[in-house]
């Protein structure tokens, strides 16, 4: 079952093992620059808000509600990074506008067998956009769903689905038993933005800046995840400017420039594992054009804050207890 | 469930803190009650249950610092959350109700009337 809890999907797997869950929350964060320069790890500067697409039947578009789910607002250009929280071993495979963010692939629920096509949650600490090669990835940056920016559209020709879709899968109850008690024996502890006069409401997710970011190769294998006790969720984006009219609440306010951040002295942040092996990215989405290029091939000129940032100060978390959070 | 009946808060946060401490000498009375704000001495008889429990301010920040359930050291501080308040102060004779339906529920019982995210098709 899934639970929207403080702005965050809990996931949880009752019927695998009691400790089967795995939580998912959406960070804002500040888009950085698309230049083809490489970038550390952005702050989280707090959850996005979710609701219940259910609770606004009314006001959402109707494709929304035959996709059940939640929604979220995001401005234009606005990027997001993905959290994953939880100890219980979890497959989580993540799309944007059913676009693979691993692999590049059009969605399938099932776990790939031969070439993996989801991240594995603790491991895995969080996702900041589509895997474009080893230890690099194209940040997740919300773009209007029909003008042709997004991986869906770009990839596909169409924009039919937009938003981020989720599903996980635990590790089946046999496995993490066996795992748990090998580790007990081994003593283991522990101004493009919003200037939008007539927005669309659904947003996808276009590839934005180069980011350093490793997604790791799956220790377990596929046969480890219960794949008959999966729960999917549709995570729709809204327009930030349509949210208020939607919703009553109004979204948080745009997040800082990367420039504005960096020259505030404030932290950005690396993050290497180096006893996992990073997964090769996916020549798909490498060859997909970013925001800044399709903005230039479609004549609508050089995007805004786009500008050097400067030297960021950058803080080097490890994979014990890492907490990524920002100045908010 | 079993602390809220069978430890108190105090005793509570002294065996997590201490636990945590063990591993992690940043878990030290000192660092932890700087860390929530709050003078070491008083964080020291919130321990030993010399004074009543702290506000629920201090205690979200205790339960975020010892990753531990809010809910959960609110209940054992004997006090319910501010926003559970609210919830109540809406409807209050309907969610009187339902707590008292629900009071001799098993948990899977209760469970099962927590609203989930729905899945649809696509």
């Amino acid at each position: 079952m899934i639970e929207l809890k403080n702005d965050r999907l809990d996931f949880s797997f009752p019927n695998v093992h009691p400790e089967a869950a795995c939580r998912i929350d959406f960070q804002r964060t500040l888009r950085i620059p698309d230049d083809n320069r490489d970038y550390p790890l952005p702050p989280g500067l707090g959850s996005f808000p979710l609701q219940h697409v259910d609770d606004f039947k009314d006001a959402v578009p109707a494709d929304w509600i035959r996709h059940g789910g939640v929604f979220l607002p995001m401005y234009q250009a606005e990027a997001l990074w993905i959290n994953f929280g939880g100890s219980y071993p979890c497959a989580v495979k993540i799309a944007a506008g059913k676009i693979n963010a691993v692999t590049g692939k059009t969605w399938r629920n099932p776990l790939a067998r031969k070439r993996q096509d989801y991240v594995v949650v603790p491991e895995q600490p969080w996702l900041d956009g589509f895997a474009v090669s080893r230890g690099m990835i194209r940040q997740f940056v919300a773009m209007p769903l029909g003008a042709g920016y997004t991986a869906e559209e770009q990839l596909t020709g169409t924009a039919e689905h937009g938003g981020v879709q989720i599903v996980v899968y635990p590790m089946k109850a046999a496995v993490y038993e066996k795992l748990r008690a090998a580790e007990a024996r081994r003593g283991a502890g522990d101004a493009l933005m919003c200037c939008d006069a007539q927005p669309c409401p659904s947003m996808g997710l276009a590839p934005g800046g180069l980011m350093r970011q490793e997604i790791y190769d799956d220790d377990y294998g596929v046969e480890a995840w219960d794949q008959t006790a999966g729960s999917r969720c549709f995570v729709h984006l809204l327009n930030s400017l349509g949210y208020l009219s939607v919703t009553g609440h109004r979204p948080p306010q745009p997040p800082p420039t990367a420039a504005d951040y960096t020259r505030a002295g404030l932290p950005w942040f690396e993050y290497f594992d180096a006893e996992r092996k990073a997964l090769e990215g996916a020549a798909k989405l490498a060859g997909l054009d970013s925001v800044a290029a399709k903005s230039i091939k479609k004549g609508a000129g050089i995007i805004a804050d786009n500008g050097p940032i400067g030297t960021p100060k950058v803080k080097s978390l490890g994979p014990a207890g890492a907490v990524r959070e920002g100045e908010f | 469930m079993y602390y809220i009946q069978h430890m108190t808060f105090g005793a509570y946060i002294r065996d997590q803190r201490e636990a945590r401490r063990s591993a992690d000498k940043a878990f030290s009375l000192r660092q932890v009650a700087q860390r929530i704000g709050v003078e070491p001495a008083y964080l020291s008889k919130v321990e030993r249950e010399e004074v009543a429990p702290p506000s629920e301010a201090t205690i979200r920040k205790l339960a975020a610092e010892l990753d531990e359930d809010v809910d959960v050291l609110l209940a054992m501080a004997g006090k319910v959350s501010s926003d559970l308040q609210a919830i109540i102060r809406t409807r209050p004779r309907l969610f009187a109700e339902v707590l008292r339906q629900l009071r001799e529920c098993p948990d899977d019982a209760i469970l099962r009337v927590v609203r989930e995210v729905r899945d649809g098709d696509w």
